[in-house]
């Protein structure tokens, strides 16, 4: 590390453009009352990672550098240098047991921003170079290959294709299909790469939700990936970049609107933060495929078989699409439509804990056993439910609590919004036939 | 004018200037910038921010913690009430028997919170962690003002004790903890903010 890049590092803590960093940093009495809100304190019982010491490390540092007390007298206030010590400190709290929910910074006593101030943490160890070696692997695929798991166009469309071949099958049309590269549709779908990867049958189900209300829309080959992994690195530049590229895929197609597939962070990183990197306002409606569901639902578009699913089903609420992203009641709205059985995991909504896959942890495989550990909190929820199936719309959660099924023995089954809807649909040609005649087809 | 109360003119004076330094700070910063379109409205948010969600039903490091939450609220209005009270003496105004029995006894609660928060800070492995000395300072110096501002209340001879450790506070205000006092608002302020353009707040 070049000392140009400490000093950079030490920079992005001078407060300026706005009062949010400022007051943040100055705001913290290190009461300590907001470890219970935490799952990696509340799971292992380790004192050094309550949130409050993970704020106090970044705003340490602030004070020594940038505040007269932390100058004069650093011993008085708690003020640290960034060296050695304080690096590998900021990398083992700020990386590898924060997952960025922010359930700490709703429940602060005083309302300290700790999320924004870890995050603003990792934005210095991006400058300094020290994002843990597979996250930045996962942003740097999508850097180079257009998506973070650098799965190669042919491969892509061979599943898109074996999809549609599922599509057909599932809906008795051979005309269905699961459009690619279409021009002028009113809708352009994103994908998380894991679907294509790991699981394309989440595809397929939110193909047959298009097809049964009679949507005109899209998938891309040159951008379709709704994730951005530098919102969890702190490299807003890379961020930005990818950004673009799905600004930039709605404008050659000509699409109308942008529905995010079921992806928490993919859905913050750009509904949220994507103005803000690329410093301009959305010429376009973005809206996330719960937000499309519930209103498919609510306008009639499709209808859903309320006998279908018998099983007892709770909700896992993603901590970026609920209490970062304002998207709490459509989900709601959407199960109670169908699902005779619904309970809500107890806290639930804006004050759900995270699963313990946020923040980036199911790509830093070096902090694996901590992820499984806070992932505890969450399996106890479930458990406590007594349900056998849960959903939740974001697909980094269903990658985690698959694990934590296997790891805690919970015998649950773990579902997308699109997978669920999908399995109740009620699929009539004639309607759909008549939809798609008063739809706006391009 | 007898010499410690110059010292807490000046000190106030010194106190209001740093501390005018930090508000102009916050303000000319500005609230945050975002271009992604609003979900919500940020005033019922705010609002929320500065009431609903500080109440004890719906704030887990108050609902979990209720006995230090008490503890905190009482704390905090022993100091309001001790600045108040020294205004008051300042001034030469009177202090009957019954209301000065009633103010004593609670801010000699409050000084008994203040000193239960100390021992708790020195005493929790958790807390020990998170502190440094200008926790357990700003903590000693409060409960030392509320508790020679009750002795001054009955013995005249404290007056010059509580003014000294008056002015202490008032110059110690700007630079370290204790400045949360003007920090604080400015945090539930954009704390409404984000959760209210986002249209999680109010719930």
């Amino acid at each position: 590390m070049t000392n140009d890049q400490l000093q950079h590092a030490i920079d992005l803590l001078r407060p300026s453009g706005d009062s949010r960093l400022l007051t943040h940093l100055n705001s913290c009495v290190h009461c300590g009352l907001c470890a219970e809100s935490c799952l990696f304190y509340l799971a292992t019982g380790d004192e050094r990672l309550t949130p409050a010491r993970k704020a106090d490390l970044v705003s340490s540092i602030y004070r020594r550098y940038h505040s007269v007390t932390g100058k004069l007298l650093p011993w008085l206030v708690g003020a640290r240098e960034l060296n050695s010590e304080s690096i590998d400190e900021m990398v083992e709290l700020l990386f590898g047991s924060c997952t960025l929910c922010g359930r700490c910074t709703m429940h602060c006593s005083i309302g300290v921003d700790v999320t924004f101030l870890v995050q603003t943490g990792r934005k210095m160890l991006s400058e300094m170079g020290l994002v843990p070696a597979t996250l930045q692997a996962t942003v740097q695929a999508a850097v180079e290959t257009g998506n973070n798991m650098a799965i190669p166009v042919e491969d892509y469309r061979d599943t898109l294709q074996w999809m549609e071949e599922e599509l057909t099958d599932e809906v008795g049309d051979p005309e269905a299909r699961i459009p690619l590269d279409k021009p002028g549709r009113k809708i352009l779908y994103t994908l998380n790469p894991r679907e294509p990867k790991f699981f394309p049958l989440s595809i397929s189900a939110m193909a047959k939700i298009f097809y049964a209300a009679g949507e005109s829309w899209t998938l891309s080959t040159r951008m379709y990936d709704v994730t951005n992994y530098a919102y969890f690195s702190g490299n807003d530049g890379e961020a930005a970049l990818i950004a673009d590229r799905l600004w930039s895929e709605m404008k050659n197609l000509q699409a109308e609107q942008l529905v995010l597939a079921e992806c928490g962070h993919g859905t913050r990183a750009f509904r949220w933060e994507s103005p803000n990197y690329l410093e301009r306002s959305f010429p376009f409606p973005v809206m996330s495929s719960v937000e499309y569901i519930a209103g498919c639902i609510r306008e009639g578009r499709i209808r859903l078989d309320p006998e279908k699913i018998r099983e007892r089903v709770t909700l896992h609420d993603p901590c970026n699409l609920v209490r970062n992203g304002g998207v709490v009641r459509e989900q709601r709205y959407i199960l109670q439509s169908f699902v005779p059985d619904f309970v809500e995991m107890t806290p639930s909504g804006i004050d759900n804990h995270c699963c313990g896959g946020g923040g980036g942890m199911l790509s830093m495989s070096e902090y694996n056993e901590w992820r499984m550990k806070a992932g505890s909190v969450k399996a106890e929820q479930i458990r406590r439910t007594g349900a056998s199936i849960v959903v939740t719309p974001c697909h980094n959660c269903v990658d985690q609590l698959i694990q934590i099924n296997a790891f805690y023995k919970l015998g649950v089954r773990i579902l997308t919004m699109a997978e669920i809807v999908a399995d109740a649909l009620i699929i009539e040609h004639e309607t759909r036939i008549a939809k798609q005649s008063r739809a706006p087809l391009k | 004018m007898p010499w410690y109360e110059w010292m807490v003119v000046l000190a106030l004076g010194i106190s209001l200037c740093v501390s005018l330094v930090h508000f102009v700070r916050i303000v000319n910063a500005g609230i945050p910038r975002d271009l992604a379109p609003a979900a919500g409205e940020v005033s019922p948010a705010v609002r929320y921010s500065f009431t609903g969600a500080m109440s004890p039903t719906k704030k887990e490091s108050a609902y979990l913690h209720l006995p230090t939450y008490a503890t905190g609220i009482i704390f905090h209005l022993g100091t309001f009430l001790s600045f108040f009270l020294f205004v008051w003496i300042w001034i030469g105004l009177p202090l009957p028997g019954i209301p000065l029995v009633l103010v004593t006894g609670f801010l000699t609660l409050s000084v008994a919170c203040g000193l239960s928060m100390l021992g708790k800070r020195i005493l929790e492995r958790k807390l020990r962690l998170l502190s440094n000395p200008d926790d357990y300072l700003s903590n000693m110096l409060v409960d030392l003002f509320q508790a020679t501002l009750v002795l001054s209340l009955w013995i005249s001879a404290m007056k010059p004790f509580c003014f000294l450790t008056m002015a202490l506070l008032l110059l110690y205000f700007p630079v370290g903890k204790l400045k949360h006092a003007l920090y604080f608002f400015a945090a539930r302020y954009q704390l409404g903010w984000f959760f209210g353009r986002r249209g999680v707040w109010p719930p």
